[in-house]
């Protein structure tokens, strides 16, 4: 008995040091969220390995966040330092709650401005690469039919069987009716699990699908994607964001960002998220490969694509 | 045969972060379930001495535990915000019930002529808790502790939605692979390795802590 109320009272002062081994409240952690995607959590490690090499900070992730306002809320309300992927077409409508524009340069300067003026956080550069909808089609009927945008698969279209994610149909502005007004009707539209629209396309059980343009599976099912010549989709360029707070501490963290600006194409970031979603490595490890192939920026302007 | 194949791979590429999250997967539910014994003991001993709250606080730990987790969670989310002390807080709310119901029910069944024989013999009422009442209870207030744990551990699993991390964070990175059973095993089986491994020592325990029933306490 005395030694159960010596154990329980140990635990309790043990306890009393805020949790140690879980959340490490010192000041110096900076606190990375991510979204639950493979690119996010990438991207965060990234910028983890990053800031824990170049400042004497710590950091921290937070993954598997359900959406850019789970992010955006995060941040506001000081739980994140820093969010590794944001898109500049859905912070538009979702945090900003604005309408989308369809020029990337636009949108960009936009959230750029408004996340300094409303939120106090940097809209940092961005990586390079784009998140976008786009629709893509397998590499042989695109090599076949000499197709490269996608008004080239107008002629084609009233065959087409067109599968698409559950979630976009419905979109008001990017959705299938918008895209109609833009483009043309497909014979028929499968609204789908995401996860099975590539898989789809690669059985042929599909000819057409709404695919997310930095997927990884876009390579691994030989798809292609088409060049959006009527620009019917916003953009959605990623970028980090951090709190201002945090840059006043620790402005060498502007210069990492820096380092990383235009450093990964979409086709590369592609490539990492093949790594982690079809060849199954560890996020970490993917990031890690990527920095170190490229010797950590550190001589800026070179290495990279 | 090929799932294994990847799930090997996956495991020895990656055992030392599969390590990382298990640990911070057990300090979580453990962390729970501390927090929730540090309320519920008491309230159970409580309760048991006044028998009118104990039907309102039962009644109240079973809504508590009918709450789905992960609504729950979401709506502490909004309070504590993102994190460990989010999922620990929600698993110490699915802990009480448990920890509560078991202090009170072996409070009430110690039995009522030992009370007396120590009430008699000139023990105070915190003398009578501590050496007579609570090692004669220990046994099934261990037992609920038990019952906490294990759901601890499964509560903690859906804490990578709100960014807590552990061993739910690695299944939930399987789910969005295209072909992610590995991984998610990779998470899944620790998870239930632990929680039959909790079971089993907590059993241990508990049975190491059965009051000796010899003549001594029973010489009625």
């Amino acid at each position: 008995m005395k030694k159960a109320i010596l154990m329980l009272i140990l635990l309790v002062m043990l306890t009393g040091c805020s949790l140690p081994g879980l959340s490490s409240t010192t000041k110096d952690t900076i606190k990375i969220g991510a979204l639950g995607t493979s690119e996010s959590y990438i991207l965060a490690e990234m910028l983890a390995i990053m800031i824990e090499r170049e400042t004497d900070a710590g950091t921290e992730l937070v993954t598997h966040l359900g959406s850019s306002i789970v992010q955006h809320q995060g941040m506001m309300r000081g739980d994140l330092d820093i969010t590794s992927t944001r898109y500049t077409g859905t912070d538009l409508s979702g945090a900003l709650g604005m309408d989308p524009v369809t020029d990337p340069d636009e949108a960009l300067s936009i959230v750029t401005r408004e996340f300094q003026d409303r939120f106090n956080q940097t809209w940092g550069p961005t990586y390079g690469f784009e998140n976008s909808y786009s629709v893509a089609v397998t590499e042989e009927f695109a090599q076949e039919n000499n197709i490269e945008t996608i008004s080239d698969l107008e002629p084609f279209a009233d065959d087409l069987r067109f599968g698409v994610d559950n979630a976009w149909v419905n979109r008001k502005g990017d959705g299938y009716d918008g895209f109609q007004e833009t483009y043309y009707s497909f014979g028929e539209i499968f609204p789908m699990n995401i996860g099975l629209v590539y898989q789809a396309a690669a059985a042929g059980s599909m000819d057409v699908v709404l695919a997310y343009s930095s997927d990884g599976r876009i390579k691994e099912f030989d798809l292609v994607v088409l060049e959006d010549d009527r620009r019917f989709f916003p953009p959605y360029d990623a970028s980090p964001v951090i709190a201002n707070e945090t840059l006043e501490k620790h402005p060498e963290i502007l210069d990492i960002l820096e380092k990383l600006h235009n450093k990964i194409s979409t086709e590369k970031m592609q490539e990492l998220n093949y790594n982690a979603d079809v060849e199954l490595m560890n996020p970490r490890k993917v990031a890690e490969d990527f920095l170190e192939s490229n010797n950590y920026f550190m001589n800026e302007g070179k290495g990279g694509q | 045969m090929e799932t294994l194949e990847q799930f090997i791979s996956y495991v020895s590429n990656n055992g030392g972060y599969i390590w990382v999250q298990f640990y911070r997967h057990f300090l979580m539910a453990a962390y729970g379930v501390l927090f929730a014994a540090i309320i519920s003991i008491p309230l159970g001993i409580l309760i048991s001495k006044y028998g009118k709250l104990s039907s309102w606080v039962l009644a109240f730990g079973s809504i508590i535990q009918t709450i789905p987790a992960l609504g729950a969670m979401a709506v502490i989310m909004i309070v504590l915000g993102l994190g460990a002390n989010t999922a620990i807080f929600t698993l110490m709310l699915y802990s009480i019930l448990p920890i509560t119901q078991n202090t009170y029910v072996g409070m009430k069944n110690v039995d009522k002529n030992i009370i007396e024989a120590g009430y008699a013999s000139g023990m105070t009422k915190f003398q009578l808790l501590r050496m007579v009442e609570l090692p004669l209870a220990i046994s099934v207030i261990m037992a609920g502790l038990r019952t906490a744990i294990v759901i601890g551990i499964g509560v903690a699993a859906i804490g990578a939605f709100v960014g807590a991390g552990g061993l739910g964070a690695i299944i939930l990175t399987g789910t969005n692979a295209t072909d992610g059973t590995a991984i998610i095993l990779a998470g899944a089986i620790p998870t239930a390795l632990m929680a039959i491994a909790a079971d089993v020592i907590m059993g241990w325990i508990e049975r190491k802590l059965q009051p000796v029933k010899s003549s001594k306490t029973r010489t009625t």
